[in-house]
């Protein structure tokens, strides 16, 4: 596991930890968990937080049949709750939390060109409308200056981008805020492929993104 | 400190009837584990719902359920049992949600929470375990009463920051620095 460097904040761990985040994001969070270390033993911390306030509350008796239900149907119960740690070659390159979405590999989905450098495939949206997919961006490709009309979550999932705040490599975790203008390259190294959570439509700016706007609007209803 | 323990005594014999589950299916042992741990979990359903008694019933039935056919994968090496447990209550109530959201997502969480955070912390961290627990229960208690509020509101009544916000009539910036507050004077955040 190579270090990295652009982590959630704490705040939104804790949102993890306590089980209140929107699914979108936890997928995204997870899916950082998944190469940071340090992230990881916070997280471990903040479940004890959980586990603390848990126990601090009054306890609220059972009635005991409830009890007694489940002690008689012990026998009869069945696992159906998969167990994806054994189902998945353990030598697979893609986060255990999009292994829902993507099978087998990146390449096989049916990828959907945007603008000649960048490729996107929706995965799903969530219950609060957030649109969840993966961007697929060519070597040295840039994409379209843009700002947000929600938040942005992204975790690049392979190689790496740069905009104008820094370079960003495999595990980071970035979020930009309402407002909040970048032109994202990827490096010239290799193709760049992100899970990205946007909140709400994204707002291009520039020329050609002033010609896209009413197009990706609508796509995004 | 008879308090703690007491409370290391209690969750060392938990944790004794919770390997005779996974070894040997006692149901007697299971039968204390319920005892034990049902009240609790009713409790953590009510904080979300108050009134809810049959929300409660199904989520300490939901989570029972799971300690019985997943015992095998519970390893005290990895997480004190009281820690597995929120865990799971965790897991079933945003399952739970996401069954009876309005909206539903294709999402599933189980791959999200299940199976993702049990990889286990390195051997230095655990001999720091019940340390680390012992710090965090006093620190609660000392906590201001606006930050322990907060964390109640996210952790227990499950609350987003954004419905935290409107609850608390607070900016939402403030909702999440005294999060951020809270939990620098717990000393859990991590360098990174």
């Amino acid at each position: 596991m190579e270090k990295v460097s652009n982590h959630p904040a704490d705040e939104l761990l804790a949102a993890y930890s306590a089980g209140s985040l929107p699914l979108s994001q936890a997928l995204c969070i997870a899916a950082h968990l998944e190469h940071c270390h340090s992230c990881m033993h916070e997280l471990q911390q903040l479940n004890r937080v959980g586990t603390e306030l848990m126990q601090q509350l009054e306890p609220a008796p059972t009635a005991e049949h409830l009890k007694q239900d489940l002690l008689a149907r012990l026998d009869s119960l069945e696992d159906d709750i998969p167990d994806t740690t054994t189902t998945v070659a353990a030598d697979s390159s893609i986060p255990r939390c999009l292994r829902q979405f993507v099978a087998s590999d990146y390449q096989s989905l049916r990828w959907k060109r945007v603008s000649p450098g960048i490729q996107t495939v929706e995965l799903c949206r969530d219950s609060n409308g957030a649109r969840v997919e993966l961007l697929k961006i060519k070597p040295g490709s840039s994409a379209v200056t843009h700002s947000h009309s929600g938040d942005e979550y992204t975790v690049i999932l392979e190689g790496s981008f740069s905009d104008e705040h820094g370079l960003y490599r495999q595990g980071d975790f970035v979020v930009k805020h309402v407002n909040d203008r970048h032109t994202p390259v990827a490096t010239l190294d290799r193709e760049c492929i992100c899970l990205a959570v946007t909140e709400g439509p994204i707002q291009l700016t520039g020329f050609l993104g002033r010609l896209l706007n009413p197009f990706l609007r609508r796509s995004h209803a | 400190m008879a308090s703690t323990e007491a409370s290391k005594n209690k969750l060392a014999s938990l944790t004794d009837c919770m390997t005779r589950v996974a070894e040997q299916r006692d149901k007697s042992a299971f039968a204390e584990l319920f005892d034990h741990y049902a009240p609790q979990l009713r409790a953590y359903s009510l904080a979300r719902e108050p009134g809810a008694d049959l929300v409660a019933d199904e989520l300490v039935q939901e989570v029972m359920t799971r300690v019985w056919l997943k015992a095998d994968k519970f390893d005290s090496r990895l997480a004190n049992l009281n820690t597995w447990i929120f865990t799971l209550a965790r897991n079933c109530r945003v399952d739970y949600l996401r069954r009876n959201s309005r909206y539903v997502t294709e999402i599933d969480p189980t791959d999200i929470f299940d199976n993702i955070e049990y990889e286990g912390p390195s051997p230095f961290q655990m001999a720091h375990q019940s340390r680390a627990e012992e710090r965090i229960r006093a620190g609660l208690k000392a906590l201001p009463r606006e930050q322990s509020e907060i964390l109640t509101t996210v952790y227990l009544e499950g609350k987003s920051h954004q419905q935290a916000s409107e609850e608390l009539q607070l900016p939402l910036g403030t909702v999440k620095s005294r999060v951020r507050l809270a939990l620098k004077k717990l000393e859990v955040l991590v360098e990174r």
